[in-house]
């Protein structure tokens, strides 16, 4: 009896142990890069199942990774300035990256959204937000600017507004366009704001 | 045969009660409550707001329509406005929808919620201002949560999703129980 007791009261400490660690606190995401610091290589599959590498489908002067959503209105406000920021800066060597990070939005969803939005550049599923977490990434969108050698220059929102009309600052413009005169970054970071990204 | 006509019918009755009752309880809110009214705010208000010097302290909810968790959290938060408002501590939302929702979906949800405390919505064209106001090291993720003493110092913030006891027990620290 006094056996069964004490292998029950370890069951309970394993199990609280186990739970202890592996559950998330709500509001809890780890830390961003430095800027200035390096962004490992990293693999994600597209919304068609085929593995990517940061590395082969970076930019010749730099990669914007952006962290969107499916069902976020404020995500989707941004999707026509998210196509437009692509198309303007490829032919400048400049690619744009999309990643769903979202745990509730599976690789299906985020295919049939970025058709119905007509987002062609490239969109990669995270499903177990395992870049997010490596990225400190919280909310989308939220943008990440890294020059060839995935050295981090820029961290934050895309421009000021969810609202095209009411854009007074564009961030993440204002960072590429610096990167690609030479010159240095005025603002390298700007609170991102937008939907928290559902994690696992 | 006729048992099974009744109980046709006794079903047809439950399937029509499922579809019309949340409609009603959803759509129209309860005679005795007043209209939601939400008022906008900008940065420079809201700072007067929350660091001002007070008679109670403050709570304060930063919240969206959009927010998954915002939305999980509002039954709890609106049980703790009807608890502490009516005698020991002031509480206001602070909506972060886009301000063509104003007179739409943040009332229309507030009502659902049967809110009364007083709501504002954030009119900024540039909302990171607001943000560093209220705290530098708030990402701007919502929800928010806040506890201001009288003398407009932040005794408590929370991100994410509030757990009702612990926010309960800061509270409790600010404000003498009269009950």
């Amino acid at each position: 009896m006094r056996h069964l007791a004490i292998l029950v009261a370890f069951v309970f400490v394993i199990a609280g142990a186990v739970a202890g660690t592996s559950a998330r606190v709500e509001g809890e995401v780890p830390a961003a890069p430095a800027i200035g610091a390096t962004i490992e290589d990293f693999t994600l599959p597209d919304v068609n199942g085929t593995e990517h590498s940061l590395k082969s489908l970076a930019g010749k002067k730099g990669t914007v990774l952006l962290f969107i959503a499916v069902q976020c209105p404020v995500s989707n406000a941004y999707n026509e300035r998210m196509e437009k920021l692509a198309a303007d800066y490829k032919a400048k060597g400049i690619a744009v990256i999309g990643i769903n990070s979202n745990v509730k939005e599976d690789a299906a969803a985020v295919k049939d959204h970025a058709a119905e939005n007509k987002l062609s550049f490239p969109i990669l599923k995270d499903a177990a937000n395992r870049i997010a977490d490596k990225l400190g990434a919280s909310v989308t969108p939220e943008a990440y600017f890294v020059d060839v050698n995935n050295k981090l220059l820029y961290h934050g929102r895309i421009d000021n507004s969810r609202n095209a009309d009411q854009i007074e600052t564009s961030d993440l413009r204002n960072a590429l366009d610096a990167a690609l005169a030479g010159k240095p970054i005025e603002k390298t970071e700007a609170k991102a704001f937008g939907c928290t990204i559902k994690r696992a | 045969m006729r048992l099974s006509r009744v109980v046709i019918a006794v079903c047809c009755c439950l399937v029509l009660t499922s579809f019309t009752a949340p409609a009603q309880k959803k759509g129209r809110p309860a005679k005795t409550q007043k209209p939601v009214v939400v008022s906008a705010i900008d940065t420079e208000a809201l700072k007067k707001l929350v660091t001002e010097e007070r008679e109670r302290p403050l709570l304060v909810n930063f919240w969206a329509t959009w927010c998954d968790p915002c939305r999980d959290e509002f039954p709890d938060l609106v049980k703790i406005d009807s608890e502490y408002r009516p005698r020991a501590m002031d509480f206001v939302t602070v909506s972060l929808d886009d301000f063509s929702d104003i007179k739409t979906s943040v009332p229309k949800f507030l009502g659902l919620m049967k809110a009364t405390m007083p709501a504002y919505l954030l009119n900024v064209s540039d909302p990171e201002p607001a943000i560093d106001m209220v705290d530098k090291g708030w990402s701007g993720s919502l929800p928010a949560t806040f506890l201001y003493n009288a003398k407009g110092e932040v005794v408590y913030k929370h991100f994410g999703r509030v757990d009702p006891n612990e926010l309960r027990a800061a509270i409790d620290k600010l404000v003498k129980k009269t009950d």
